[in-house]
């Protein structure tokens, strides 16, 4: 990362927490950092105005037959059991997770999730590719091969996932930009689906690990997956 | 249930949402119309359609940004049906002033200046971030975002309010 990639993500989010290696060693950087969040403060305290008391307006008799009641739509459908099941079998096998700070993820696909909300400059949208020097460094040789055929390459960082260092890259889709966490320790039998409001994924079996590939809510992933899994080889 | 248990049952459950998030409620509106009157009609408008639409809300845990959605658009409706101008600064009305002039605080008084004179597209995201506690990827939802396009502005909208209150600083010392 340097100096323009973290000010802006410092920028779009002062309470950004990654870059900490470039922080640490740019003094620039850090005080920009410290001048972001204390704007953040003064921006916060400005915008929590006062509220007048709640008046509520006269509310319209509303035909409550067949309303069904809260407690019964809560009720769990017989798919959303199935589901719930499928979701405490895949947390059984990848086990309690540890990410950083003691924070604890029920399931790999929980944790892949959460790390898309730690790195919000990888999100970009734009064309210029990381070069090569960077994407070897990344994907060093003695995890995988990686060739350019997966897409466009916009962001190429080493990350934490399980406790293991591994790839996260970023390409552009159609709809946006779509993450790549490379896996090579985390064998899985079948594939795993991530469905969240704004987000659609999988998560691959790809030889003796797996791929985890995370798009937009409408991102077409099937010619992704296959460049991807294609483009990669594990070389442990 | 009977239908006068299911009434009670649905008000309570209104009065109950109304009363965790009118204040968000408010602040976004007030926000988003620059202007304390026009945020008390588009809070009152938006508690309306809330009560009626009520059996749509699935999962109270969305209440927030169901309710945040509504103000949204019902924000829209009013500056559709007034069709009004936009809002010179320099030539405000009370109720716009009033949002300004908040609290006897010149550091927050000139940062809410600052504030009020971002455009939409800048102001809006900032206020769901700073002030919501929303992710990009949920402002990016409920502005039609791409996530990359809320993460450009967020930058943007934070550079000009350092730009404004610098130079407000450097007015303040050249003025004494």
């Amino acid at each position: 990362m340097n100096c323009e990639e973290y000010r802006e993500a410092i920028g779009a989010d002062p309470s950004y927490g990654g870059g900490e290696a470039h922080v640490s060693a740019c003094d620039d950087c850090l005080a920009y950092r410290d001048e972001m969040r204390v704007l953040d403060q003064t921006i916060g305290r400005a915008l929590a105005i006062r509220v007048p008391e709640l008046h509520t307006p006269d509310l319209p008799e509303v035909d409550t037959t067949g309303v069904v009641s809260l407690a019964e739509r809560r009720r769990f459908s017989a798919p959303a059991w199935m589901a719930i099941a499928a979701t405490l079998v895949l947390a059984a096998f990848v086990g309690i997770r540890m990410y950083g700070s003691n924070v604890t993820y029920p399931s790999l696909a929980d944790e892949i999730v959460a790390h898309l909300d730690h790195e919000p400059y990888a999100l970009r949208v734009t064309d210029q590719p990381v070069d090569d020097g960077r994407l070897a460094k990344v994907v060093p040789a003695n995890i995988a091969q990686m060739n350019h055929d997966a897409g466009l390459i916009t962001y190429a960082r080493t990350c934490v996932i399980s406790g293991k260092k591994i790839p996260h890259l970023v390409i552009q889709g159609e709809r946006g930009p779509v993450t790549i966490l490379l896996l090579p320790d985390e064998a899985i039998d079948d594939t795993v689906q991530i469905e969240g409001e704004s987000i659609n994924g999988v998560i691959l079996p790809v030889g003796g690990g797996s791929v985890a590939i995370i798009g937009e809510r409408n991102e077409e992933l099937g010619t992704i997956q296959q460049n991807v899994v294609n483009s990669v080889t594990w070389s442990t | 249930m009977n239908s006068s248990d299911a009434g009670t049952t649905r008000r309570r459950r209104f009065d109950e949402l109304v009363a965790v998030f009118h204040q968000d409620m408010y602040r976004y509106a007030a926000w988003l119309s620059r202007d304390r009157t026009v945020a008390e009609d588009v809070v009152q408008e938006s508690l309306l359609r809330a009560w009626k639409s009520l059996d749509s809300l699935r999962d109270d845990a969305a209440a927030k940004h169901w309710l945040l959605t509504i103000v949204r658009r019902e924000n829209a409706r009013y500056f559709e049906r007034r069709r009004l101008e936009t809002v010179d600064v320099d030539n405000l009305t009370p109720s716009q002033e009033a949002l300004l002039a908040d609290q006897p605080d010149h550091e927050l008084d000139d940062m809410r200046d600052a504030i009020y004179r971002l455009g939409d597209d800048y102001r809006e995201p900032l206020v769901l971030q700073v002030l919501m506690g929303y992710s990009t990827n949920e402002i990016g939802e409920l502005m039609g975002l791409t996530q990359g396009a809320v993460l450009t502005r967020l930058h943007r909208a934070r550079l000009k309010l350092r730009d404004e209150m610098d130079n407000e600083m450097a007015s303040g010392r050249s003025k004494s």
